[in-house]
Parts: structure tokens; sequence; C-alpha cells
């Protein structure tokens, strides 16, 4: 009898443990009885997506309006109603937070919305998106990822996750990539098949394009405030350094490698090899012609292949690397969330995420606007992506690149813009202002790790 | 006679250089709409050879017409919503004494110096319970009282003859017909200065109806259509920054007198 208490003591003990998720490393398989059951025969549910995509005019709006409508063939019991982000904002991808907060506060929130990797944190702990492995369950997550013919790139499968659950769907990615001029390279005396892969060889290169030729040498758009974060934690994984701790407990964008970056950019623009540009005045002198190299996000090339059109010959390269050390790419992009309350909402939503990721979207967005796809082997497939990628070799570095490149990790809290620009302006300030880059670098760091605490 | 020669010349040289200026960001605005797609980089100071190709692709692009329809409608209505609180708030606080009534002057100007910034919000969600976001209603309605529009009526209320106000009141007239058959006559010209200030103040809004409306409706946001993360498409972009401006210059060019006329009244500028 006392044997069978302490069974039974054991087994009770044991169920309530698991009950409680202390069970073991491994996560519990959530009961079906969870899931957001799929919709009946006939049910209508309309549902709001948001995507700053229709904010811009041209292929983004009438691509993704013309996939809605797609969408709505197929299920005719969804009514998708399409918004940009409310904001005023001149670029609609600025507002994206801002306008969930906005709309968080007068008790509206879209059903699905596409928003940025540098805002994760945020999204998942204070906008409270839902997580998809509850909604629909882990299975059917990833079987999304495998698609039906072409599964997502490895590295990419994961950009939405957070805590071991997947959140958002990886949806546009771009990387840093540098683009230049052939012809100013070769005027300046270098082979333009051969582009700088170090940036010792970038620093080379640009000065000897200013020397010979009078034109700007190289610009890295990763040193600005107004650039975000996401290609200056390349250049400091490059480095081998990060910005934050693995574990996101304590800023580290003073230590020597981030020091090291910054020392480098300050010096390429004293020597004259950087000209002193803001962001937009960069990427429009280099469509005209008038920088040799610039490291930019893959998201640029239309406006950078509009420039060159019949002027110049546009070229693209990865991102180079500091001596000796791989170069560690990054990504910028956006995932889809969903942030329905209502069951069957939520289940329009997953089915309006699955089709947009899906290889029909993707080959859809991708000759339509240019974006690559995460399925990557679409770019393979004849019956696929393989002919306009084929046509479109400015894509193969940014290709490359999505195997290797490592998550742009979002700054943690409730602060966590403050920190990124206070972060971003300590750099700006050492690059083109001159400052001194460790002390400067060490004491913004200071000065913002009180805000990494409070924003907990 | 020399130093007063020269003190002309040098005078008109710093208005003229200042002038240049000033006109030179609406030249190259111009300037850039007429490039051709392909110069659209260009820092050529003559755009040559001249295309109206922007023009065509803005206007393919956004709803160009639905756009400028959408923005005048919000500009008059606005004004004209002003123009007639203001009255009504000027001719009460003019002619009838009552209890609070420096109070209640106090609180309108008072409105005028608190910060948009402030009511922003207030403003958005009582717009989000009346169903009115996204609506050009919503863009109009909770700016319909302005505050200097109050103010001004008021002053130039305040010197206007009660003689007439009492003889028309010995004539029998109420007060509403005193208010469209004395005071609104002889008040025109401070109502039509004041109006045309109101117009191009609300035609110039921007943030406001940015907040309210997502879906670009206004030519003032309509601009932003063509500004994205994948870079921005200056030729279309400048072609209906040009559009934009155009309304505003015409009134300028038809209605120039009474425009200075009405930023010497309000004694802005």
């Amino acid at each position: 009898m006392r044997v069978l208490i302490q069974a039974v003591t054991a087994t009770v003990t044991a169920m309530a443990l698991v009950g409680c998720g202390l069970g073991g490393g491994e996560p519990a398989p959530e009961a079906a009885a969870n899931r957001v059951p799929d919709l009946a025969a006939g049910q209508q549910v309309s549902i709001v997506f948001e995507s700053y995509n229709f904010g811009q005019a041209g292929p983004w709006t009438d691509t993704f309006t013309e996939l809605i409508a797609k969408f709505r063939e197929k299920h005719p019991n969804i009514t998708v109603t399409a918004k940009k982000p409310q904001g005023n904002s001149p670029n609609p991808a600025a507002d994206t937070v801002s306008s969930l907060q906005s709309q968080l506060a007068a008790g509206l929130v879209p059903d699905v919305a596409q928003l940025g990797f540098s805002d994760l944190d945020f999204t998942v702990n204070q906008l409270r998106a839902a997580p998809l492995d509850d909604l629909v369950g882990r299975d059917a997550v990833q079987a999304n990822f495998d698609g039906a013919r072409h599964p997502y790139a490895k590295p990419a499968r994961t950009l939405g996750d957070w805590g071991g659950k997947t959140y958002g769907v990886p949806f546009v990615f771009s990387t840093p990539v540098l683009f230049y001029n052939a012809d100013l390279l070769k005027a300046a005396g270098f082979d333009p098949s051969t582009p700088p892969a170090t940036w010792a060889e970038v620093e080379r290169y640009a000065l000897a394009v200013r020397e010979k030729t009078g034109k700007n040498g190289a610009y890295v758009d990763c040193l600005s405030k107004i650039a975000k974060d996401w290609c200056f934690q390349a250049l400091v994984r490059s480095a081998g350094g990060r910005v934050i701790s693995e574990d996101r407990t304590r800023l580290t964008f003073a230590d020597p490698p981030a020091v090291e970056v910054v020392t480098m950019a300050q010096r390429m623009v004293a020597s004259g090899a950087t000209p002193k540009r803001t962001q937009q005045q960069a990427v429009d002198a280099f469509a005209r012609g008038d920088i040799a190299m610039i490291l930019e996000s893959s998201a640029v090339q239309g406006t950078f292949a509009k420039g060159a059109k019949g002027k110049w010959d546009l070229r693209s390269a990865p991102m180079p690397a500091f001596d000796g050390r791989p170069a560690v790419p990054t990504n910028s992009g956006a995932a889809l969330f969903v942030f329905a309350k209502d069951p069957a909402k939520q289940r329009a939503a997953w089915e309006l995420i699955r089709f947009l990721t899906s290889e029909e979207s993707f080959t859809t967005i991708a000759t339509k606007i240019g974006y690559l796809p995460l399925r990557t082997g679409l770019v393979t497939d004849p019956a696929g992506l393989k002919p306009w990628a084929d046509s479109n070799q400015l894509i193969r570095p940014n290709l490359a690149q999505l195997e290797r490149m490592e998550p742009w990790v979002s700054m943690p809290g409730t602060n966590y813009l403050q920190i990124r620009d206070g972060m971003m302006e300590a750099v700006e300030d050492a690059v083109y202002q001159g400052k001194d880059p460790a002390a400067t670098l060490k004491a913004r760091q200071d000065q913002v790790s009180g805000l990494l605490a409070a924003g907990r | 006679m020399t130093t007063k020669v020269s003190r002309q010349v040098s005078g008109h040289v710093v208005l003229g250089t200042l002038g240049v200026l000033c006109v030179f960001p609406i030249y190259w605005l111009y300037a850039t709409s007429l490039r051709a797609p392909g110069d659209i980089g260009s820092l050529s100071p003559l755009p040559w050879p001249l295309s109206l190709d922007n023009y065509a692709d803005a206007w393919r692009t956004i709803d160009l017409t639905g756009m400028l329809v959408n923005s005048a409608v919000v500009a008059v209505c606005t004004a004209a919503g002003q123009l007639l609180v203001g009255l009504f708030a000027a001719y009460a606080f003019t002619v009838w004494r009552f209890p609070g009534q420096r109070l209640l002057y106090l609180l309108f100007v008072g409105s005028w110096l608190v910060p948009f910034q402030v009511t922003m919000l207030p403003n958005y969600v009582l717009l989000s319970r009346l169903g009115l976001l996204n609506t050009i209603a919503g863009v109009i309605v909770p700016t319909l009282c302005s505050a200097l529009g109050v103010l001004l009526l008021r002053q130039h209320l305040a010197g206007f003859p009660r003689e007439l106000l009492e003889a028309a009141a010995m004539d029998g007239r109420s007060s509403w017909a005193t208010l469209w058959t004395v005071v609104v006559p002889a008040l025109r010209p401070v109502l039509a200065a004041l109006g045309i200030l109101l117009v191009i103040n609300a035609w110039n809004e921007y943030f406001w109806p940015a907040l309210v409306l997502r879906d670009n409706a206004m030519v003032q946001l309509g601009i932003r259509s063509f500004m994205g993360t994948e870079g921005n498409d200056w030729g279309p972009l400048m072609a209906t920054a040009g559009l934009a401006c155009l309304p505003v210059f015409a009134l300028y060019l038809v209605l120039q007198r009474h425009i200075v006329n009405a930023f010497v009244r309000s004694g802005l500028k």
C-alpha cells in the first residue's frame, strides 16, 4: 500500500512539474485543443494586413495588391484589408512600430503586420505578437518553412524566433553588399573583375580613385544614426566583436573590435577615402556615378541600377572583410507577425502568411519588385526564378551571403530605440566629427547602459 | 549722393541675393521634375532636354486627381469652418457681456499656446471612438476652431462702431440678422484676408493629415508615395511636389494684394 501511495505521489508530482513547464529541456508538445481551429466551410472572416510596402507607389503597392487579390481567389471566405503603417515619416518603414503603438492606444490592431527584425524583442514582449507555434503548432510552422518544393534558407528560418518559439515568419531580407562603379575602378587602374575584398583594399582603391579620377572613393552606409545599426553590427561582428553580449545583458559596443571598426572608418574619412556625406547624399551621388564604391543594403539595388542604366557599369561584390578574419554579414529586413486575438482571425492571418511566403508569392515578389526569395532553391529552379536570377548578376553576393549571415540582434527592453540611436550617434560623432573613438564609445556605452536595465 | 546710391545698390544686391536663395529650391524642384527620367540625378542647373515623363509617371502611379480634390476639400472646409467659428465667437465676445467672458476668451487664446503634440493623441483617440480615423472628415473636424481666427476677428470687432450695432437693434434687427447684414459686410476685407491665410495654412498642413489618413489620400501625403526603403523615386516625387505647390502659387498670383494684407493684419511674417 505504501509503495502504491509513493508511486501515485511520484506520478502526480511528475505530472504537475510537466504541467508547470519544469519537465525538461525540450518544450512539451502543446495540446491540439490549444490550436486555433480551421475555418468552417463558408465561414466569413475579415482581417487587416499592415505592411510598409503599401506605402510606396509603383511595383510595391501593385505587386502586393495583386498578391492579395490572388489570395482572395484561393480563400474566398477571407477578406483582407491592406494598409500601410500610420504615421508621418517620409519612409513608411520607419512608422511600423509607432503605428502599432498608436493603434494599440486606440484599441485597434492589425491582424497581420510586417515588422523589422530590429524590433523583434519589442514586438514579442511589448506589442505582444502571437507565438505561431502556439497558434497553429510547431509542425505546421516548420512545414511552411519546408515549403512545397523549396525550403527556406537555413539561417533565415529562425530570424523571427524568440525564446525557442517562432513569432514571425521572415519575409524580406537584405545583407550589406559592396556596390561599385566598374568604370571608375578601371579609370583608377584596377581590374573591375577583382573588386576589393578587404577594408584595407577598399581604402587603397578609394584613395586611388580620388587621386586619378577626382571622384569620391568609398562610402560605408553603416556609420550613422539614420542607417540604424544592422550594418554596423555586421562590421563589428566581422572584426570579431559584438555590440551587445550574447545573453543580451551587457552592451559591448565600446569593446576593442567596435573601436577598431570606428577607428578604421574615421581614418578613411580623414584620409579622404570616404566623403563626408549623409546617407541620402551618398546614395544619390553613387547612383549618379560620383562615388566609386558604397557598402549598402542590397535593397537599394534598384535605385543604383536605374541611375547607372546606359551611363556606367554597376557591379556588386560581397561585404569586405578585415584582414585575416571572415566577413560576417548580418541581415536587414522584416517578418510577418500575427496580432489578431480572435481565433478565426488568427487562423485567417496564418493562411495569409502561408500564402505570402509560398513559392508562388516569392516568385511574384522577386520578378516584380526584385526582392530576393528566402526560398533560395527557387533561383536554381528553371521553372522558378532561374531565368530571372541568371539575368540579375547583381543579386549573387546577397544570395551567397544569405547562407552565412548572422541575425541582426535587436536591443532589449522598452528603451531599445534610445540605446540603438545613442550607440549610432556616438559612432557618427567619432567617424564624421573626428571625436576619439574609444572615449566616445565608452562614454556613450556608460550613458545608455542605464537604459538597458531601466527598460527591462 | 554717391553714398545714397551705393546704399541703394548694396541694399538691392542683398535683397536680390536673398530672393534668389529663397526661390532657388522651388526652381530646383521644377527643374528636377522636368528632367528626363535618365537625367534625374544630374546636377546641371538647366534641365535639358525638357520632359514631362515624370508628371505622366506620377499621374499614372498615384491617384493625383483624387488627392488634389481631397486636399482642396480639406483646405476649403477647414478654412470655412475656422472662419465661421471665429466669426461667431468674436461676435459673442464683443457684443455681449456675460459671466466668465474674460476667462472663456483667455481659454481660447490659451489654446493657441498649447503645442499640437499635447492635443494630438487625445484627438486621435477621440477620432478612433467616433469612427473617423482614415476619413477626410477626421482631418477637418478637430481643426474647425482656430484660436488665431477668434483672436484676429475679436480684435477687429473690438474696434467696430457700437453705434451701428445699437442702430440695428433700434431697427428691430435680431442679433443674427445684425451679424449677417451689418457686421459681416463691414468685415468683408478682413474675412477675405483671414480666409486666404487659413486656406494656405490648411493646404500646407502635413502632420495632422499624416496622422489621421494612412492611405496618402491628400496630395501633401501622396508625395511620400515615392519614398521608401528601396530609395526615392525623385522624378515623380518632384512632379507631385510641384503640383502640390501650384494651387497656392495660383492663389498668390490672383489674390496677391489680399494675401499680403492678410499677413500684415495677422502680424505674422
